[in-house]
């Protein structure tokens, strides 16, 4: 903010000179003029109404001959300080304008403006690089679930979309590059509050410039990066990116959960869905042969995935030699020829995975016609395509976007939720079908709210004094409504972590200790009532032993004497 | 040899030596205080002080600050001078007009000797 003003200085001071100098001209003239009062007697104006006179005059307001009806002398002396005061005003006020409408200078206002807001956060704030279809998803997502974000882009049209949408924050967002260390210190990445900077562009080498300029600013800060090459994501791993998320693989592995074990894969998509949203109903792919259309990136992710689970699937490529694929049948996919060819008369279910939506729909269309039954798997490449793909009602429609968008999210709420969700994907999927029905009875039919509680002096001050006391604390105390302790409240201790040790859905008679950290999932009335129970001593102890501690010291007093 | 530096010289000294013309003289004496070495005066500091707009060094911050303080001083002296005339009696007036002027003088002191310091460390 201060350069600009030092700017706005130095570009005006030409034309104030210009104005103080012709004015002075002008004013000192005036005074020497000689001139007549109404009864005629010699007057010469003073130097004050001199001012008054040349400053109406030069600014074109003109209220004519002030106080005297000027002599000849003097009326020439103002027709010459008319064209010699109102041209330097002119000119002033053309540079004013001109200033205002300087690309410069409003790239300046804005940047600093975009800074100052950044400045003034006082929450938590994740900084997000890109505002394509991905972080769109995600910015909406952070933003229903309370999260603060900062939002660097560098299209215009981009920004707009997101400030027409409507959010529950306001949305600090910059049209920039956010390769520039300087946009990124500006967005924030200095800032004690900052949690994160996830960098979800659509090009690997500004993903790659960001991360690296992060790591490089604020080693101590996590970065979420995108990564879609092989060699790109060791390159971010050599800079310490904490997460790379790669949507071909990211896709593979949950075609494959999804094979294996349906309920972690619903469990996974629940727990980083927006909340609010109801639970989507659980599909499970047959075994048996696939017929996988498309070998690239995406392509081969699948097929990994489904080798890993037995599954035999017959690749159809267009360009087998560019893909690198040595077994499959030549040709899209979209005719019947090759698609009979490939033996889908017999096959359980088709994945339609070129990186082209038509294409994709059309394979499906054709294959339908040749064998009703088939489990389908289409994936969706652009979003504005959505109402095709709804149209068509796919058994499972994959979006790169939705993914990515899902795996930052699990990232980002808490570090146990990830945590959390890495270990349930060793559990069989009868230990995930438990806990989804656990949860469905407590929480309902509605994505939940997932939360981390940590169990410290600072964070859980009520819990803490009482472990100091050498008072029992068990998780199933943290779970009951502070106003009737009858009551549970509506939630879920996915995880108890103690220093490395983690314990999944941990029982409720589970004996708290210092430095625990807990996962929750519930309601947001549940999410909303808990910190009475970490913070007020009172509370918890009516929620263990349904005692009620008077606050006076004589109520206090009386009691101890009945006792 | 700078035409830049010449000319932002010369409005320095002279935004002082103007003062000090004005500021010269018995306090309470309107024939050694003319009006328009008063209006010379205010005209150079104005000047002075836009020619030192825009720089972002420390010096130059403390320059212009000076500058606004003798415009300053001398602004609010000039309009005591119009208010008042009439209604308070002249050397009362002049009296006050040329202790503002005073300080004025001073912080116009303080900028010349600061263009001086700063001339001095630009060694050839």
């Amino acid at each position: 903010m201060n350069s600009i003003l030092f700017l706005i200085l130095r570009r005006m001071r030409r034309p104030l000179i210009a104005i103080i100098i012709s004015f002075a001209i002008a004013i000192v003239g005036l005074t020497l003029m000689p001139g007549q009062d109404n009864n005629g007697q010699p007057w010469q104006m003073s130097i004050f109404d001199a001012l008054y006179v040349i400053s109406y005059t030069a600014t074109t307001i003109g209220f004519g001959e002030i106080p005297y009806a000027y002599s000849n002398a003097q009326r020439l002396w103002m027709t010459f300080s008319i064209y010699l005061t109102v041209i330097p005003w002119f000119y002033a006020i053309g540079k004013i304008i001109s200033l205002a409408q300087d690309s410069g200078l409003r790239a300046a206002l804005i940047i600093a403006r975009f800074a100052h807001t950044v400045k003034l956060l006082n929450e938590p704030f994740y900084i997000v690089c890109g505002y394509g279809e991905t972080s769109g998803l995600l910015v909406n997502a952070l933003d229903n679930k309370g999260i603060h974000v900062v939002v660097i882009e560098s299209q215009q049209d981009r920004l707009n979309e997101l400030e027409l949408n409507d959010s529950q924050f306001i949305i600090p967002n910059l049209c920039a590059d956010a390769k520039l260390p300087d946009i990124l210190s500006k967005a924030g990445v200095y800032h004690p509050l900052c949690n994160g900077v996830v960098t979800l562009t659509d090009d690997d080498q500004a993903n790659l410039a960001i991360a690296v300029a992060v790591k490089l600013m604020n080693p101590s800060l996590p970065v979420l990066a995108r990564a879609e090459k092989e060699e790109t994501a060791a390159n971010m791993t050599s800079f310490g990116t904490d997460h790379i998320i790669n949507p071909y693989t990211l896709f593979g592995e949950q075609l494959a959960m999804k094979v294996h074990a349906i309920g972690t894969y619903i469990l996974h998509e629940w727990l980083t869905d927006v909340p609010g949203d109801t639970l989507p109903p659980p599909v499970c792919p047959p075994i048996g042969k696939w017929v996988v259309c498309g070998y690239g990136r995406f392509g081969k992710s699948v097929i990994q995935n489904l080798r890993r689970e037995h599954i035999t699937a017959t690749i159809i490529e267009a360009d087998p030699r560019m893909t690198g694929c040595d077994d499959c049948i030549t040709g899209s996919g979209t005719e019947a020829k090759t698609l009979l060819e490939a033996g889908i008369k017999d096959a359980v279910g088709i994945v339609a995975g070129t990186n082209d939506d038509i294409n994709n729909l059309s394979i499906v269309m054709t294959a339908y016609e040749l064998n009703p039954d088939l489990f389908v798997v289409i994936r969706k490449n652009k979003r504005h395509n959505e109402p095709l793909f709804k149209q068509f009602n796919a058994d499972i429609t994959m979006q790169p976007s939705d993914i990515i968008a899902h795996e930052c999210l699990a990232h980002m709420i808490s570090p146990l939720l990830a945590q959390f969700l890495t270990l349930a994907r060793y559990q069989s999927n009868d230990w995930s079908n438990r806990l989804i029905s656990q949860l469905v009875a407590v929480v309902g039919e509605t994505v939940p709210e997932t939360w981390a509680v940590t169990i410290d002096s600072k964070h859980a001050p009520a819990v803490s004094a009482l472990l100091k006391n050498s008072t029992p604390v068990m998780l199933q105390h943290l779970m009951r409504d502070p106003a009737d302790r009858d009551q549970t409240l509506n939630l879920v201790p996915l995880m108890l972590s103690h220093g490395n040790k983690q314990t999944l859905v941990p029982d409720i008679s589970t004996v708290l200790t210092e430095g625990d950290r807990i996962l929750f999932c519930g309601r947001p009335s549940a999410k909303s009532a808990l910190p009475l129970l970490l913070n007020n001593q009172k509370a918890l102890i009516y929620s263990i032993d349904g005692k009620e501690i008077y606050d006076s010291l004589i109520w206090r007093w009386l009691n101890n004497q009945k006792i | 040899m700078n035409l830049e530096k010449v000319v932002f010289g010369f409005f320095i000294v002279l935004a002082m030596t103007l003062n000090f013309g004005f500021f010269i003289g018995d306090i309470d004496n309107p024939n050694h205080h003319h009006v328009y070495e008063l209006y010379a005066a205010i005209v150079v500091n104005l000047i002075a002080t836009v020619l030192k707009f825009g720089d972002r060094t420390q010096i130059g911050a403390i320059l212009l600050s000076t500058s606004l303080v003798a415009n300053l001083q001398l602004i609010v002296g000039a309009v005591l001078w119009v208010s008042l005339s009439g209604s308070v009696d002249e050397p009362t007036i002049i009296t006050y007009v040329v202790s503002l002027s005073g300080g004025a003088f001073l912080a116009n002191i303080i900028s010349v000797i600061l263009l001086v310091a700063e001339t001095i460390n630009q060694r050839r």
